[in-house]
């Protein structure tokens, strides 16, 4: 398989130069990777995206998709898995998408550890409605909704996946995107809940953010234990999403544990429904009425 | 035993010995405690509602004994806390033992064996039953015989809930999804118990939005999936409702009215969600919406819910209320529908399927992803292959293809009785729903009346419920509500305008002799009457 299997015919309307490309482009190498190495099949992989510039990607990868509703990405993720336990969830949000509308599937994502792998394109706007400020997005950013500046703090979504129990937590940069598609492959591949932070600075109404990310992301390296949940705390808040100051921003897999599946403990989510030939036993369910 | 299980075990005795029981519930919204109480209305023929008027209290209380003591018949019986606190204090148990000291003087009184009674006890207690048959012996003792009760050929005691349970089972359902809340609760417990002997998935999420959009994710992955709430939780659903629509996904939600606006009545009945079922969700999309009107209705319409939600890949909506899904109801016998436990998946769909492919009646035939091609669902406008569009031309061609299996789907309904035409005489009285009961009950009582009963509200059969209407003298609407929404919709689909209603909105059910009152108030020419 090559990652131009995975084009569909759509026209992208992404603007020239977006972050996103580097994600889509991730993606399908992530994806193609894993499928010529055997731990993957294309045709038993689902994507399921949310509303916003990052719904895109629903159009432009050709895979079995469900392009949902704003703010819900999760729980169809989760009820994908529930109706067909066999299938790799693959989920695509928006960080306004999943941290203001959805922002409560998140937290429950986490808790539930069903096998699905979340990847957050955070731009800290809301792009596709003209750059309102979102969940993530810095104090004192000015823009159409928020003309007197953002007050509120940013909710660090990193952290917010860590203490609530996340099994797998990652950061990565849409403009690095080889290590980005290293960073996929293992989310897809962690059996549980992975969370992917992808920063992916939008050119158009949070320009500022690409020279800062440029000069200040970098790699966690081997020194970082990621089955140390206190490190992990520790470098998710060493940057607060926030441009006042220069302050390192790390990238790579935060976090890793095994935990059991919200699919491995119903005795009942062995195989796919649809496979099942019901023949409902009329006498033994209307048995207790008589 | 609390008042519920008390009575329910009165009602299955009764039942098990043949004769018709129904067993209305009334409660207030809180844990422990308040004035709770059950009205059985027994007897040796056919029954679908309660009355007012009553021959036995039987009371855990001195309220209870208060508040009903002035609708006790002439010659009533009252067994209260005379007769079961001495029993009580000498078995040191707790105060609930009453009502089993109660169950005990009721069935001397009718000459039942006590060992029918012990049983029964152990059928419901299983081995938590000693106290419990201890109690009632001690009542048994205590009371006398003054009947002795023919045992005929037993019956089916069975709630609007259960129906709807072994609906969904008996039609194939994999997955049900529900948030707690009255009066759908019980739907969601009653298939949770029973989830590993049918090898359904029982699953509460965090919220009703959770609920209905994870129910078309599993949808969209072949299983066959409902989901519970009533009309605060379904009003949460619309935005993923209409989606249902827009990306033509089967999901069967069972909707259990209760008192409302807003919070409203949490444990009372209402039918004042109809207009809110037929329209919910932004834009157009066809959906259907139908309303069983007792237990037995409850297990056919359930199934027909998931059949035709998967054949057509449509919302369905099951409407039902508190007084439905709360009462017991008896039946000779209880039948499912013909309709099978069908899946309307294809087996081996082709390397370029479409998932909206544009046929003749509108309807694609489904795959699921994990079968090969590439199964997409989409909440934007798109083309048959599911990708996203936004041009004028698809954009018509879609809309026009999803309305395309009204017209068969009609076709469909019309096979499936969309309306019921009870008793004989020029006059119409016209309802849906839950206050089928009541009426059926008044019917005989009434002169020269007949009972046309609307059980598919979308796609409406107007052609059928025009002849009806037409064909009678004077025409009644009967409903749970304070507008009566059903005349709106008639007028709305045949023009004809309804103007006497019998409306009740205080959250309780109508009884057989208040809608008998009602009704000959009516013909003396008030137009319009409401209760509080």
């Amino acid at each position: 398989m090559k990652p131009e299997d995975l084009k569909t015919t759509q026209t992208n309307t992404w603007c020239p130069g977006c972050p996103n490309f580097g994600i889509l482009n991730s993606a399908k190498e992530a994806l193609v990777e894993l499928v010529n190495e055997g731990k993957l099949s294309a045709k038993d992989t689902a994507l399921v995206a949310g509303i916003g510039c990052h719904g895109k990607i629903y159009d432009y990868l050709n895979l079995n998709g469900f392009n949902g509703l704003h703010g819900r990405v999760l729980p169809v993720c989760f009820g994908a898995k529930l109706g067909n336990p066999e299938l790799t969830v693959v989920g695509f949000g928006g960080d306004g998408d999943t941290f203001d509308e959805g922002v409560s599937h998140f937290v429950h994502a986490c808790r539930y550890n069903s096998d699905i792998t979340m990847m957050v394109h955070v731009n800290q706007v809301f792009a596709l409605t003209t750059g309102q400020a979102n969940a993530i997005t810095e104090k004192g950013f000015i823009d159409g909704s928020t003309p007197l500046g953002q007050g509120e703090k940013p909710i660090n979504s990193v952290l917010l996946a860590l203490e609530m129990g996340a099994t797998f937590v990652a950061r990565g940069y849409a403009l690095q995107a080889p290590h980005l598609k290293e960073i996929m492959k293992k989310a897809i591949t962690h059996k549980g809940f992975s969370y992917i932070d992808i920063l992916q600075p939008c050119i158009v109404y949070h320009k500022h953010s690409v020279p800062y990310l440029s000069k200040n992301a970098y790699k966690l390296d081997e020194t970082h234990d990621i089955g140390n949940f206190g490190q992990a705390i520790e470098k998710a808040r060493e940057w607060e999403y926030s441009y006042e100051k220069d302050t390192k921003v790390p990238i790579g897999v935060f976090y890793e544990i095994e935990r059991p599946t919200f699919e491995s403990q119903w005795p009942q989510l062995k195989q796919p429904w649809h496979t099942i030939d019901r023949k409902p036993n009329w006498d033994n369910i209307t048995r207790e009425f008589k | 035993m609390g008042s519920a299980v008390t009575s329910h075990f009165i009602g299955k005795i009764f039942t098990e010995w043949g004769y018709y029981v129904f067993n209305y519930r009334d409660y207030p919204s809180l844990i422990r405690g308040g004035h709770n109480f059950n009205i059985l209305k027994i007897s040796d023929k056919p029954v679908y509602s309660h009355e007012l008027k009553y021959d036995f209290i039987l009371a855990l209380d001195q309220k209870t004994v208060d508040v009903h003591k002035k609708d006790l018949r002439k010659g009533g019986i009252i067994f209260g806390a005379k007769e079961t606190e001495p029993i009580v204090q000498k078995l040191q148990g707790p105060k609930i033992l009453a009502n089993n000291v109660l169950i005990g003087l009721l069935f001397k009184y009718f000459g039942v064996d006590l060992n029918i009674l012990f049983a029964a006890a152990e059928k419901t207690f299983g081995k938590n039953a000693d106290m419990v048959k201890k109690s009632i012996q001690e009542g048994y003792q205590l009371g006398s015989e003054k009947e002795k009760l023919k045992k005929l050929t037993a019956k089916c005691f069975i709630s609007g809930t259960e129906g709807m349970g072994i609906g969904a089972i008996a039609a194939g359902m994999d997955i049900y999804l529900a948030y707690p809340m009255t009066p759908a609760t019980p739907l969601l417990h009653f298939l949770a118990k029973r989830q590993l002997e049918n090898n359904i998935l029982v699953f509460q999420p965090e919220n009703e939005i959770a609920a209905i959009n994870a129910a078309l994710g599993a949808s969209f992955t072949g299983a066959k999936t409902m989901i519970g709430t009533s009309g605060g939780g379904f009003a949460l659903m619309t935005e993923a409702f209409s989606l249902a629509g827009m990306a033509e996904l089967p999901l069967v939600v069972y909707s259990s009215q209760r008192g409302a606006p807003s919070t409203g009545l949490a444990t009372h009945t209402a039918q004042g969600d109809l207009k809110f079922a037929i329209n919910a969700g932004h834009g157009e999309f066809p959906r259907i919406v139908l309303t069983p009107g007792d237990a037995q209705e409850a297990i056919t319409r359930t199934q027909e819910a998931f059949y035709l939600a998967s054949k057509y890949r449509i919302p369905v909506i099951l409407l039902s209320d508190k007084h439905l899904a709360e009462s017991d109801y008896t039946f000779d016998e209880i039948k499912k529908s013909p309709l099978g436990a069908d899946r309307f998946i294809l087996e081996d769909p082709p390397e370029d399927y479409k998932s909206y492919k544009i046929t003749v009646n509108g309807v694609s035939p489904a795959a699921v992803p994990g079968q090969g091609p590439i199964v997409r669902a989409n909440s934007y406008e798109h083309d048959e292959y599911g990708l996203t569009i936004e041009d004028a031309a698809t954009t018509i061609k879609m809309q026009d293809k999803r309305f395309k299996k009204v017209a068969y789907l009609k076709k469909e309904i019309n096979k499936l009785n969309p309306i019921s035409v009870y008793g004989k005489g020029s006059n119409l009285l016209v309802s849906h729903g839950s206050t089928k009961g009541a009426i059926l009950d008044a019917l005989p009582q009434l002169k020269n009346f007949r009972f046309l009963q609307v059980s598919y509200l979308e796609p409406f059969p107007a052609e059928a419920v025009a002849k009806e209407i037409k064909k009678s003298k004077k025409v009644i609407l009967v409903e749970n509500s304070a507008t009566g929404a059903l005349a709106d919709v008639i007028k709305e689909k045949t023009g004809i305008e309804i103007k006497n209603k019998i409306l009740k909105y205080d959250g309780r059910p109508f009884t057989p002799d208040l809608l008998i009152y009602e009704i000959h108030s009516n013909l003396r020419g008030f137009r319009k009457s409401t209760h509080s």
